[in-house]
């Protein structure tokens, strides 16, 4: 049982210089291509990393950029609107005034030439009147032209004349 | 039966045969064969693994890179500072060795060349090494051992203060080995002492065994996964002991 804790010290030797070798030998074959892989990882890592941060600080950057001219449009096409109102308020404004004017010629006008119809046809049928009364009196008289009852009469007007006018009266 | 055969045969190293190498015997034992496993395991499997490009063995790829990782940003870069990067390889492999080599031990026909304190001696003496070497190329020879006692003492403590240090160099030494062996053969000698509980009650009559067999099965089977547990436990301490004592050896403030 003393074996147990008498150390061998050839198994110690053994022991050593399998350790030795082992460090010198993995160092080469197994650390270093591990350690190799791991930092080309961390290195793409990296790379990745900020590769990705200088894409987001563009994104952002192009953002911004893109919503201060969406501001500036905003307000561009806010601006043109209001003036397009205004312009438009003018022109009709305008529009209305120019239709009242001549509006208000066309009913002058109108109202002159319905003035001069009238006056006109009045005339006319003043005359177209006249006319037709004279046609009809002229007929009236045609026929009720009667000798003795004219010379009658005229003989009444003649007394009568003489009587107002005695300067006129016949001396016969 | 006799529990100290039984014991022996599990937990002492069983040697094979010497072999002659100049002036030293050196033995080839069971435990020689589960160093040497381990070592063909990191040396074939590792590699392979690590170089594969397959998906099928990804999960094992990602499993020894994320501990190499975890090694060496959470044990070696907090305490050998920025410099320790290098270091990395050498804790990677000590964990890895450690690990398999407590591993095997939970293997049928295996054992624990880390339950021998042959075994852990050495891995403490590479330390010791590891310990004086960075410390010596960190500060300089004088440098170091000028360091060795921590600042704010008084001077005239200074005879008293340097040996205490260059023994606390050792003790460490010392502890790092015992604590590694004493863990790894504690499980072991815990789940034998449960099997024989069984014999132990059976020998009162059958009836008394066949009760303590399944509880015994079952402490043994509990004490299993301790050991598990332990095994990557012992490992990662006696990194992280390692990396702390280089780390002060290094910047003595």
């Amino acid at each position: 049982m003393e074996a147990l804790i008498r150390p061998e010290i050839g198994l110690m030797f053994w022991t050593i210089v399998c350790f030795s070798l082992l460090v010198l030998l993995l160092s080469k074959t197994a650390w270093q291509p591990l350690m190799q892989a791991v930092e080309e990882r961390e290195r793409a890592i990296k790379h990745d990393r900020r590769s990705a941060e200088t894409a987001r600080a563009e994104a952002e950057k192009i953002k911004s950029e893109l919503d201060a001219k969406l501001a500036e449009l905003k307000a561009e096409i806010g601006r043109r609107m209001d003036e397009a109102r205004i312009s438009a308020e003018k022109e009709k404004d305008l529009l209305i005034e120019e239709a009242r004017k001549s509006a208000g010629i066309i009913v002058e006008s109108s109202r002159r030439e319905i003035e001069a119809q009238k006056t006109e046809a009045a005339r006319d049928l003043r005359s177209k009147v006249a006319e037709l009364t004279i046609m009809a009196a002229e007929h009236i008289l045609m026929k009720q032209l009667d000798h003795r009852a004219n010379t009658d009469l005229a003989s009444r007007y003649l007394a009568e004349l003489e009587k107002e006018r005695p300067e006129l009266k016949l001396d016969n | 039966m006799d529990l100290k055969l039984i014991l022996e045969h599990h937990i002492v190293d069983k040697i094979w045969t010497w072999v002659a190498f100049g002036p030293l015997r050196l033995p080839v034992s069971k435990h020689l064969l589960m160093m040497g496993i381990t070592s063909l395991i990191l040396l074939v499997v590792f590699p392979l693994l690590i170089r594969s490009r397959s998906g099928a063995l990804a999960p094992f790829r990602a499993m020894i890179e994320m501990t190499v990782l975890f090694l060496r940003d959470e044990v070696v870069l907090p305490n050998l500072g920025h410099k320790g990067a290098a270091y990395t390889g050498y804790f990677s492999t000590l964990f890895f060795f450690i690990l398999i080599m407590n591993l095997l031990g939970l293997v049928p026909y295996g054992a624990s060349a880390t339950g021998n304190l042959a075994v852990t001696a050495g891995l403490a003496l590479t330390t010791f090494a590891l310990i004086n070497f960075s410390g010596i190329k960190e500060q300089g020879l004088i440098g170091y051992f000028a360091h060795l006692v921590p600042k704010g003492v008084p001077l005239w403590l200074y005879p008293l203060m340097f040996p205490i240090e260059v023994m606390g160099m050792f003790i460490k030494t010392f502890a790092l080995c015992i604590r590694l062996f004493a863990n790894m053969i504690a499980g072991h000698i815990v789940i034998l002492v449960f099997i024989c509980f069984i014999f132990i009650f059976g020998a009162f009559g059958t009836a008394f065994g066949l009760l303590a067999a399944p509880i015994s099965v079952g402490l043994v089977l509990f004490t299993l996964l301790l050991e598990l547990l332990v095994a990557f436990l012992q490992a990662y301490i006696f990194v992280t002991l390692t990396a702390i004592f280089t780390g002060a050896a290094m910047h003595p403030h």
